[in-house]
Parts: C-alpha cells; structure tokens; sequence
C-alpha cells in the first residue's frame, strides 16, 4: 500500500472525502500536491481549462511528476427536474463531471509517462437515482462513464477506476439538509436507516478504498467502480 | 395495425389505445427515424423533432401523418416551445423518446472542450430539457412515459469516445433519478442499443472484419430497436429500467 514518494493531486473540499484521500495518502507515504500556492488558497475552477492547466503545471513544478489523481468533485443540488433552474441543473454537471473530464485530459500525458492512476469519486447515487437529485445523479453516473472509457483508451499504462460510495459524514451533509430543509442530525438518522449497515460512513473508509485502488495492491483492477455503501446495493 | 406491445399489458393504460401524441427527438435519421415510424404504425400522432434536416422530416411526418419541429434539444428555451407547438398542434404528448444524439470520434488528447460540451448538451440536455417540459403536462393529466436512449458503451466502455460514453451513461444517471422522482404517474426507462446500422455508426462497424467478432454475427436494424422503444413505452410495469439489446455485444 505504500505510496513510496509517489505523487497524488486530490480535488475535492476539505472535510469530506477529498481531505481523508489526503491524510490517507500522507499517512501511507504519498506526496500529495499542497492545496497552497505561497501561504495563498488555490483557487482552482475545474470547469475552466486554463485553471486545470495551470494547477497540473503547479504540480509537476514542485513535485516534479504525477503517479495518481483523485476526482472527488462535491457539487450537489436538490430540486425536482421541472423546477430546478436550468443554470443551476447545468452548474452541477458541469462541475462534477466537466471538471472531472479536465482534470483527466490535463494529467493523462503525465499518468502516462509515470504509469499511473486515476480514482474517479463517483456516488451510489450514480447507480440507484435518488428523486430530486437528477443533476447529481446524471454528473454521478457520467463518472463511472469516464472510468470505463479512459479504463480502456489509456490501458495498459494507466490504471482507471471509480468508488461509489454511499452516504458519508462529510460538510456534504449540511448541503442536503439544507436542500431538503431538514436538520443537519435528522437527515444523518434518515440516511442511517437506509443502510444495512445501519450507519453513514466515515470518510476514512472511503479513503481506504481509495487508498486501494491507488495502490500496487490493486494492480489488476481497471474500469472498476468499488462501492463502500453499507450494503445499500448489491450487485 | 395493432401493436405488439397491446398483448403485454391492459389496454386501459397503454397510450397507444387513443391515438396518442409521441414526441421522438432526432427523428430525421437511424434509431429516431425507425422509431417514428414505429409509433405511427401503433397508432401515435408522432412529432418529428429533428435539426436542419426539413425536407427529410417534413417527407417523415408527411408519411406517417405526423408533423416535423425542427429544433435543438440542447437549447432549453427552444424546446420548451416546441412542447408548447406540440401539444397545441398535436395534443398532449404521452410519450417523448429522448433519441437525438451526435458523435465525433476524438481520442481523450484530441477532445477539444467545444465537442465535449455540446455532445454532453445535446445527448444530456436533450434528456433534461424535454423532461422538464413534459413532467409537469404528464403529472397533470395523470400519466406519461418517457423513454431515454443511452448505449452498449455506457455499460461496456469503448475509446476515442470519453465524451460520447460520458454523456450516455449521465443519460442512465438521470433515468434513475427521475424515474423514482415521477413515480408513480410517470414512467421513464432507458434504452441501451449496441451497433445498430446508422449514420452515427462508423463504416468500420458494418463490415464483416467487425461483425463476424459479434456473437449474433451482424449489427443492429433500427426498426428492431424501434419495436422495442415502443415495448419499452408501453410495459406499464416497467420504470427505472435499462434494456440492452445489443446482439451480444454486451455479455456480462
């Protein structure tokens, strides 16, 4: 599992999944890219290629190469199709899965020349719907779309997969309850009894799957989607 | 002519027992044209929704006594008048086959941000944009189907086609989501063909080299995913569901 100095650059907020890749990785031995640029937040839009650019470009000007990236867009929205604003409908697609497809177009050439990974975070979601989460679950979905595609263009020398996770105790949280206009503590009980688990996960334990599929371990897996859910689904 | 799909269900539900409006978007060609044809012959007023394709749709809609509406399905604001044009013209719409799509091979290095956008804005947005116009005429009036079209690289993958593969699996994303947003009163299924014979499918698709590697040795007809959209349709049990028809390609 160890990442032996190997580079990561892992998207995402703080707090959620994206921060447990991060200290996952740390913790096994990784490099993970800074999310600072001299003491100054990066602030990067992955929707505009110029700014995916520019941060690959930042990357690989201190770290000198890239062997993994991780994927974990968060843009969310709740709204029922006929009356979710289109502007907004579009913002989530165009963040989760347009920045995601140039996150993958800007470090391809360099997971390429280092034989490396891509981890797209995707979210059951992608596979079950949810009723008023058609962005979401479209921008979901068109991960595990990604992964299959770049699993195969980029073979043998990169490794492509996806994790689909279920309901995680991440900032996520308050976005939905707020969406759904429930307590952050209620809509946690809510999505606990959904899961035969009978609990929302950590996001540790999405790292750890993460953290897997990053590894040597995991080195016959390819166009894979891994789904740490509770055994919310079971295919 | 009777539908084969009237033996599947109670007739008291199926669109097709009233003279129906379908709306099928990319209908001027391939998979769409079939299908326009299909629901006519089940007995559907069929809008025949195409892009600067008139004198084709126009001869369609001539043929099968349905009408042509010529408008981009990635343009939300012209969609919802062409609804409008629709139902005004030719009545309620109880079913709307999201079908249009377009395709440019390009390998991920090559795949300019243009060509992702408005792939995934008209395959995606063609789903999104009809929806949102039709869900609420559907709930109003008690019933509607929608039946979107993905495909075999959705489930399977394929390359040179990251952003085509992208759009089409959003496209199965979205059906689940809405299909348990509009349940009950409104169904919506997806449709995932493997290679079927029309002008998106690149002549290296159609030849033997390509074919003899199928199990059932030959690509798809659009007519026989047709006879299935409107099987799809009109399956009242059905919703939340994607069928693959796809002559083997798809085993697993």
């Amino acid at each position: 599992m160890r990442g032996d100095g190997r580079v990561a650059l892992v998207t995402g907020l703080p707090g959620g999944i994206g921060g447990a890749s991060v200290e996952a990785l740390g913790a096994a031995g990784w490099a993970v890219a800074p999310r600072t640029d001299r003491e100054r937040e990066l602030s990067v839009d992955l929707t505009h290629s110029n700014d995916v650019t520019e941060l690959v470009g930042l990357v690989l000007g201190r770290l000198g190469r890239l062997d993994l990236v991780v994927s974990c867009p968060a843009a969310f929205a709740l709204a029922p199709v006929d009356v979710h604003s289109v502007d907004d409908w579009w913002r989530v697609i165009d963040a989760n899965l347009g920045g995601s497809f140039r996150l993958a177009r800007a470090t391809a050439p360099h997971l390429l020349t280092t034989g490396g990974s891509l981890v797209f975070v995707s979210s059951e979601w992608a596979l079950t719907g949810w009723a008023g989460a058609t962005a979401y679950c479209a921008s979901m979905a068109g991960l595990v779309g990604l992964t299959k595609a770049l699993a195969r263009e980029l073979a043998p020398h990169v490794r492509v997969n996806a994790v689909a996770p279920g309901i995680v105790d991440s900032p996520q949280l308050a976005v939905d309850a707020e969406s759904a206009g429930l307590s952050e503590d209620e809509i946690k009980r809510q999505y606990a009894e959904t899961a035969p688990l009978r609990r929302i996960a950590a996001p540790a334990e999405i790292a750890a799957t993460i953290l897997f599929l990053a590894s040597d371990d995991a080195s016959y897996y390819t166009g894979q989607v891994l789904s740490p859910n509770g055994g919310r689904t079971r295919a | 002519m009777t539908s084969p799909a009237n033996a599947l269900h109670d007739p008291q539900v199926a669109p097709s027992a009233q003279k129906a409006v379908a709306l099928v978007t990319g209908a001027s060609s391939g998979i769409g044209l079939a299908t326009a044809r299909r629901f006519a012959a089940a007995g559907y007023r069929v809008a025949v929704n195409h892009v600067d394709q008139e004198a084709v749709a126009e001869a369609v809609a001539a043929e099968i006594g349905g009408r042509a509406y010529w408008t981009d399905v990635s343009d939300p604001v012209a969609v919802a008048t062409m609804v409008d044009d629709i139902e005004g013209e030719l009545g309620p719409i109880a079913v709307a086959v999201c079908n249009a799509g377009i395709y440019e091979e390009r390998s991920l290095a090559e795949l300019e941000d243009e060509i992702w956008e408005r792939t995934i804005r008209v395959h995606l947005g063609g789903c999104f944009h009809v929806a949102r116009e039709v869900v609420p005429r559907m709930r109003s009036r008690g019933s509607g189907s929608i039946v979107t079209v993905s495909s075999e690289m959705a489930i399977v993958g394929g390359t040179k086609a990251t952003h085509y593969i992208a759009a089409k699996t959003a496209i199965v994303g979205f059906t689940r989501a809405l299909a348990r947003e509009v349940a009950p009163t409104i169904r919506v299924n997806a449709l995932a063909p493997g290679p079927v014979d029309t002008p998106l499918l690149q002549e290296r698709f159609k030849v033997p080299a390509y074919t003899d590697t199928l199990p059932l040795r030959r690509i798809g007809r659009p007519e026989e995913i047709a006879d299935v959209i409107l099987v799809l349709a009109e399956t009242a049990w059905c919703t939340g569901a994607v069928w693959s028809l796809n002559g083997g390609v798809v085993i697993q």
